[in-house]
């Protein structure tokens, strides 16, 4: 996009700035995996169809060498979205927050490993700890780090955020390149960013016989990218299948958002927009309040930051038509409204910036209790004191628009 | 700062109005939604301005802060156009339907119905249910 561009000069500060504090914080080593003598032989795939309408099972099967756990990474290879984390946890020996910035526009648009079915108790047992899981504990848990290749190949852009930065609305100082090492490390916790929930990415479906044949059944689900899927084998670092491929089709209704990276039916969200719009001129509020909880609770596929993203421009032409229709009968103070505007302008620059770095849970916490505002003050305009000044405000109030109303006539 | 409207003087306190603004803006850019619930009783409780100065003028206040925020989101890649599409025809539809569907529903109701709405969606996000 048209932002890297501009970001050369940056980088070379970057580089200066960051010579001296580079400090190692590898906390989470990957073992490298050993490579096996080579009598290993590459595992077979094969799969039942080549095709899914929507999400549905493939049935995988296959040979391995006997007695080795073998795991499926499956990956949609036509489409990338967008994954992005920042980074204020404490490191864990310094105390440090580093407040730095990552994303990836390369990241799969789905990205799933599945392991052999005896792994489950392993998934259950991270999945107790709620948000705080782990993807590259987990990881390390069912022993499938040989499995985990494509979003460690997924560039990453790291930035060092400063908060002179965030007020003016940037991401901060591009940061040099990660080394292979470091883009592995911080790519896991780009795909437990993106993905979320333990079981968008790890299954435990694989059923292994002592001969070393094994049969999965691998359940891709409902609303995911369209195109073509990879499923490869993997038993360790060295013997790894052919990729088998398989396309998953939608149909119309069914559209693809490629920003959100996932497909729904598209009558949905215009259904649901023109109730809320409906209910939003009645009740006197922007649809925009309902229609970003309403959509992160319907659909929980769809990221907060492009629900916010593009809710905006939504209610951007509703208050575009309004002030239009107040200018014809000149009900708008220009200079009240430009002054406070600018004001808000300024606002208006840092807040999509703010979206980016928090994550989904805070959006919803924070959101929670914006709206818990906003009941109260719905309810304070219920109440017989506000009713009585409310007529007699709403009464002037009309007494002018309609001597607005007859005076702009009147020019005509 | 001095203001006139319709032939009466308003004395308005830019100050509290500008940093009121600016949170407000930042809050509503932040989570994607107007603003205006906010803005009018800010400009009518902390400003002690009229409602028929404040319809109008908020409007056009919470424009510049929508319009710069929708920048901002499109700069950043968080814009979908096929979610766009699907929402805004609707979002026009439902804008010509409301007045007439406004006349024959008391605002009292709407208003209590949209608080118990509010808490329940509130009560969703914030994990109680």
């Amino acid at each position: 996009m048209k932002k890297k561009t501009g970001i050369v000069p940056w980088l070379v500060a970057a580089v200066v700035m960051f010579a001296g504090v580079n400090v190692a914080c590898a906390v989470e080593d990957t073992p490298q995996v050993s490579g096996q003598p080579a009598a290993v032989v590459a595992p077979t795939i094969t799969i039942d169809k080549t095709q899914l309408n929507n999400g549905g099972t493939i049935k995988v099967s296959g040979q391995v060498p006997a007695g080795k756990p073998v795991y499926l990474e499956v990956y949609a290879a036509d489409h990338t979205v967008r994954a992005s984390r920042f980074d204020a946890d404490p490191d864990k020996e310094t105390g440090v927050r580093p407040y730095k910035f990552y994303i990836t526009s390369e990241m799969p648009a789905y990205y799933k490993i599945f392991v052999p079915k005896d792994l489950q108790a392993k998934i259950d047992e991270e999945a107790k700890k709620k948000n705080k899981w782990s993807y590259s504990e987990l990881l390390k848990n069912l022993g499938a780090e040989a499995a985990y290749s494509v979003p460690a190949k997924a560039k990453i852009d790291s930035y060092q955020s400063t908060l002179m930065a965030s007020i003016i609305g940037s991401r901060g100082d591009l940061l040099p390149t990660l080394d292979a090492k470091e883009n592995r490390k911080r790519s896991m916790q780009l795909v437990k960013a993106r993905f979320r929930k333990i079981n968008n990415v790890f299954a435990a479906a694989i059923d292994v016989k002592p001969d070393g044949s094994y049969t999965a059944d691998v359940n891709v689900r409902e609303g995911l990218a369209p195109g073509h899927y990879k499923i490869v084998a993997v038993v360790d670092g060295n013997a790894k299948s052919e990729a088998a491929t398989f396309e998953n089709k939608i149909e119309f209704p069914n559209v693809y958002l490629a920003n959100a990276g996932t497909n729904l039916n598209i009558f949905y969200p215009f259904f649901l927009t023109l109730a809320v719009a409906i209910f939003g001129v009645l009740m006197g509020a922007g649809g925009g309040f309902i229609m970003n909880p309403l959509l992160l609770t319907l659909f929980p596929a769809l990221p907060h930051t492009i629900v916010a993203g593009t809710v905006t421009p939504t209610v951007l032409f509703s208050q575009a038509s309004g002030i239009f229709n107040y200018s014809k009968i000149k009900f708008i103070n220009w200079k009240l409204g430009c002054g406070i505007g600018a004001a808000m302008l300024l606002g208006g620059f840092i807040g999509p910036k703010l979206t980016e770095m928090i994550t989904l849970d805070q959006f919803k916490f924070a959101f929670g209790w914006i709206l818990i505002v906003l009941a109260a003050l719905m309810l304070w305009q219920t109440t017989p004191g506000y009713l009585a000044k409310n007529k007699k405000e709403q009464a002037i109030l009309k007494e002018f628009k309609k001597r607005a109303e007859e005076a702009a006539q009147g020019k005509k | 700062m001095k203001i006139e409207f319709w032939g009466q003087e308003f004395k308005v306190n830019m100050v509290v109005g500008c940093i009121g603004g600016f949170l407000i803006a930042i809050m509503s850019s932040m989570f994607g939604f107007g603003g205006g619930p906010f803005m009018v009783p800010l400009m009518t409780v902390a400003l002690r301005l009229p409602m028929y100065l404040v319809v109008g003028s908020s409007l056009l206040a919470i424009f510049f802060n929508t319009s710069i925020s929708t920048m901002r989101h499109y700069q950043f890649g968080n814009f979908d156009l096929y979610f766009f599409l699907a929402m805004f025809p609707a979002a026009i539809l439902g804008g010509y339907l409301a007045p007439q569907i406004a006349k024959r529903v008391s605002p009292l109701v709407v208003k209590r119905i949209a608080c118990v709405g509010l808490i329940l969606l509130a009560l969703n996000l914030l994990g109680v249910y």
